[in-house]
């Protein structure tokens, strides 16, 4: 009986807002209210192709999107402000037609996580991230090869100082460790063989080829298997080992699911299925989100959401985003939750999970929500108003009736207990902006809101 | 040459605030602070120090042939005895040896060393060879948990700098706080958040559990600040170097100082992962070391503290015996573990490893790290290491009297 047959909406598992809600925000960065009502009717296979083909969103997407990102990424390269580069990311999640290629994308840097700090180059960082987008859906194998051949990864992990005679294990050691196979595949030996295979890597104006005079041309034994291995063979032998599936598996589930939502049967399951897909990621992702497990209630509420998803999802479903936020001050208010983008921690990338919620990014968090709320991410600093967002959707007359309706769209639905809490702590603000403004305040620092 | 591991921040120059961190104090309902309380600060140094060319052998006549460019002429170790001495950065370290204010256990780590940054890591802070990278409790965290009997004290732990919290704090119900400058845990007027008013959270391990917890904890710890420093005490700052070890290492002082009650506070020094070019980049981390941890003893002296604090420097491995191509060195395993504080027995504990007795090229281990986590939980916390599952592993004795 497979884990992963697919999702039809029954009695007891009904296609409803909450789960609407719930793919938005697990596949792309949420949705408005009109886009999660089309959803909502249209049903689940119709909701989750739109999602896989980047026609997710109908609202809020520039006509010429491609070519206003380019624009802001060549100004951001040649700007002095590394937090440019940040802020033309956040650009493209706010308003790409095709938020699932951006989720997987943030996914993929932190499976090959590169910091700016060291690599210094942005331009070659940004080269990179345009890597991770473009091979984000296809096969493994391809990413794998584009990374092995990444200019921004080679210097991270100090490829150009690996050489015959004592060769440095730097990049060989995470490739097998976090970029394939995963702990407790290999030995030391395969690693020390490894690093050898991929001796002779350099880079000339900013392209990374193979130099064979500087590459260690010799026998080599790698997972038993014995040949005058390169880099090429060296990604042959990781791609067909069966481990690299497994971790495969585990990244996406990881990405796509919450804590304890996916059992190690079912991962293993996934990881048989990427073996017989030439290791396709779009297969796997599709999968999952069309999964009766990815809809199930033990997968609801259960992953803490990443700072990204946490703030960019807020500003999506309140459409705030003409005139557009600050990405400047969004990449700072990411960077205080613990996410600086380009900047992981270390090559392991960000831990994630609960790791995200720690006193000082309970706090960013909080103080990026009262930003919001007060404007200060908007150049214009005029404190938000939801009135306009409350009529157009005829969201309710009455104060109760439109902390419900926010409560459902950020959540797909909220306790009635809840609505009347925050009403009454709401009641003495002057008037209902300011109302409203405490109440998006309260709702949106409150444990929960923090569990997508 | 930078590494990947670190990420040195800006090295700014030492701002304390005059402020006490009055939001620390504790509340009304928990006990009064003994004046004998004991406190442990671990320092983490992350990336594996490379502990030959830390504790050096010079006496050894095969060092200088493991080490062909980066050994240390004799001339200028800094001699601790006959056999082992520390490298010349580290003038103020090896001054507290001499002085008895600093300890060094030699030959530390575990059977079957792991050299993964993640895993070895991971088995230092669970205190268990066993561990999971992705999940378990950290050894303190289940021992400050084992501890839980009394009303809730501000903080049981305090996590400085970096991130996200080390895993070695994580526990079931004990508290950390963790942030990196007092600043992060001011709030814009406009937001006085409220605990959820509802009684405690239920102090289970399910995910919302946890989050309540968090948010909860976070809200009140910034609230007390609020409070606190309306009403604040002016506190000389000390100079301290302008690293930002060492500006780390005056805010938990100041901590200390200001008696908040955790016993156990954590702090990073990243950048040891020197695969290549490894001399200029470790002299200075090593300098930075020896002199942030002078400054901190010296500072709590002066505050008739010193004997209330054992601090713990340890990496997740030492570096392989012989260097590389790249006149740096790759993952190894046994290295040498630091106690800072008068109160730990001061000078060499162990022996140096042989450079010849090797485990495929790598140094041997003569002691377990457990029995120093096993020391410094029963002789100096005086929490029973029992409780906390480390096994049973014997080092010489480690402090001056338990």
């Amino acid at each position: 009986m497979s884990r992963w047959s697919v999702y039809v909406p029954t009695e007891k598992v009904p296609w409803n807002l909450a789960r609407v809600v719930h793919l938005h925000r697990r596949a792309g960065f949420a949705a408005t209210w009109l886009e999660l009502q089309r959803d909502l009717a249209d049903g689940p296979e119709r909701a989750v192709s739109r999602l896989l083909n980047g026609t997710s969103r109908s609202e809020g997407v520039p006509e010429d999107f491609e070519a206003l990102s380019a624009t802001i990424s060549c100004a951001a390269l040649c700007a002095g402000d590394p937090g440019r580069l940040k802020a033309w990311w956040i650009y493209r999640c706010l308003f790409t037609p095709d938020p699932l290629g951006e989720r997987l994308t943030l996914m993929w840097h932190n499976h090959f996580a590169t910091s700016l700090v060291k690599v210094t180059n942005r331009s070659a960082m940004h080269q990179q991230n345009q890597r991770l987008r473009q091979y984000a859906r296809g096969e493994f194998g391809t990413l794998l090869a584009a990374m092995l051949e990444d200019p921004a990864l080679l210097v991270w992990l100090d490829a150009t100082e690996n050489r015959p005679g004592h060769p440095n294990e730097n990049l060989a050691r995470e490739v097998l460790e976090l970029f394939s196979l995963g702990i407790g595949h290999y030995s030391e030996d395969d690693i020390r063989e490894a690093a050898r295979a991929l001796t002779g890597l350099e880079i000339q104006d900013g392209i990374a080829r193979l130099d064979l005079p500087r590459h260690d041309g010799g026998l080599k034994t790698i997972f038993g298997k014995s040949g005058a291995f390169r880099p090429r063979d060296l990604l042959d032998l990781l791609i067909s080992h069966p481990a690299t599936s497994e971790r495969l598996a585990w990244r996406l589930c990881r990405e796509f699911c919450g804590e304890n939502a996916v059992d190690p049967r079912a991962i293993k399951e996934l990881a048989d299925g990427l073996r017989a897909n030439r290791l396709r990621i779009d297969w796997a992702v599709e999968t999952i989100l069309r999964s009766e497990l990815f809809y199930d209630a033990s997968n609801l509420h259960c992953r803490v959401a990443d700072p990204a998803s946490f703030l960019l999802s807020l500003l999506r479903a309140l459409e705030c985003c003409d005139p557009p936020p600050s990405t400047l001050a969004l990449a700072d208010a990411l960077r205080s939750a613990g996410l600086d983008l380009f900047v992981p921690p270390n090559v392991g990338g960000w831990p994630g999970g609960r790791a995200w919620l720690s006193t000082r990014t309970v706090l960013a968090r909080g103080k990026a929500i009262v930003d919001l709320a007060y404007g200060r991410l908007h150049s214009s600093t005029v404190p938000i108003d939801p009135q306009p967002l409350l009529e157009r959707h005829r969201g309710g007359e009455s104060l109760p009736d439109q902390v419900r309706f926010l409560g459902t769209l950020f959540w797909g639905d909220i306790d009635h207990r809840l609505v009347d809490e925050l009403s009454h702590a709401a009641r003495d603000e002057a008037d209902r902006p300011s109302q409203l403004r405490r109440v998006l305040i309260l709702m949106l620092t409150r444990s929960q809101a923090h569990l997508h | 040459m930078f590494n990947r591991r670190s990420f040195l921040g800006r090295s700014a120059l030492i701002s304390l605030t005059p402020l006490a961190p009055g939001f620390l104090s504790r509340s009304l309902a928990s006990e009064p602070v003994r004046s004998d309380e004991r406190v442990l600060v671990v320092l983490q140094l992350d990336g594996g120090n490379d502990g030959l060319n830390t504790v050096i052998p010079f006496a050894d006549e095969n060092y200088a042939r493991v080490r062909r460019r980066l050994h240390i002429p004799t001339a200028n170790v800094l001699k601790l005895d006959g056999n082992v001495g520390l490298h010349p950065a580290m003038k103020s370290a090896a001054e507290m040896v001499h002085e008895g204010r600093l300890t060094i256990v030699q030959g530390v780590g575990y059977p079957n060393p792991d050299r993964s940054h993640f895993r070895s890591m991971a088995i230092w802070h669970q205190g268990r060879p066993d561990a999971e990278e992705n999940s378990g409790y950290g050894w303190l965290g289940r021992a400050l948990d084992s501890t839980r009997n009394t009303p809730r004290a501000a903080a049981d732990a305090v996590s400085v700098g970096g991130q996200t919290v080390p895993r070695a704090l994580w526990g079931r119900r004990s508290q950390v706080v963790s942030f990196n400058r007092e600043a992060e845990l001011m709030l814009p007027p406009e937001w006085t958040p409220t605990s959820s008013g509802a009684a405690a959270p239920p102090e289970n391990d399910e995910l919302m559990s946890y989050a309540e917890r968090v948010v909860d904890r976070s809200y009140q710890t910034a609230r007390q600040l609020g409070e606190q420093t309306k009403g604040a005490a002016r506190l000389s700052a000390r100079s301290y170097p302008s690293t930002e070890l060492a500006r780390q290492l005056a805010l938990i002082s100041l901590m200390i100082k200001t008696e908040i009650g955790a016993r156990v506070y954590y702090l990073s020094q990243p950048g040891y992962d020197t695969h290549a070019a490894q001399q200029g980049d470790h002299e200075r981390l090593l300098r930075t070391l020896s002199e942030a941890l002078k400054a901190f003893l010296d500072d709590l002296a002066a505050a008739k503290l010193h004997d209330r604090v054992v601090l713990l420097a340890f990496s997740e491995f030492g570096r392989r015996v012989e260097e590389n191509e790249s006149v740096g060195t790759d993952h190894g395993t046994a290295g040498p573990v630091l106690l800072a504080g008068p109160a730990a027995i001061g000078g060499l504990v162990g022996g140096h490893p042989s450079l010849t007795d090797l485990d495929h090229g790598d140094l041997k281990m003569s002691v377990d790290f457990r029995a120093i986590y096993a020391s410094l939980l029963q002789d100096w916390l005086q929490i029973p290491s029992d409780a906390v599952g480390l096994g049973r592993f014997r080092c010489p004795p480690l402090f001056q009297r338990t």
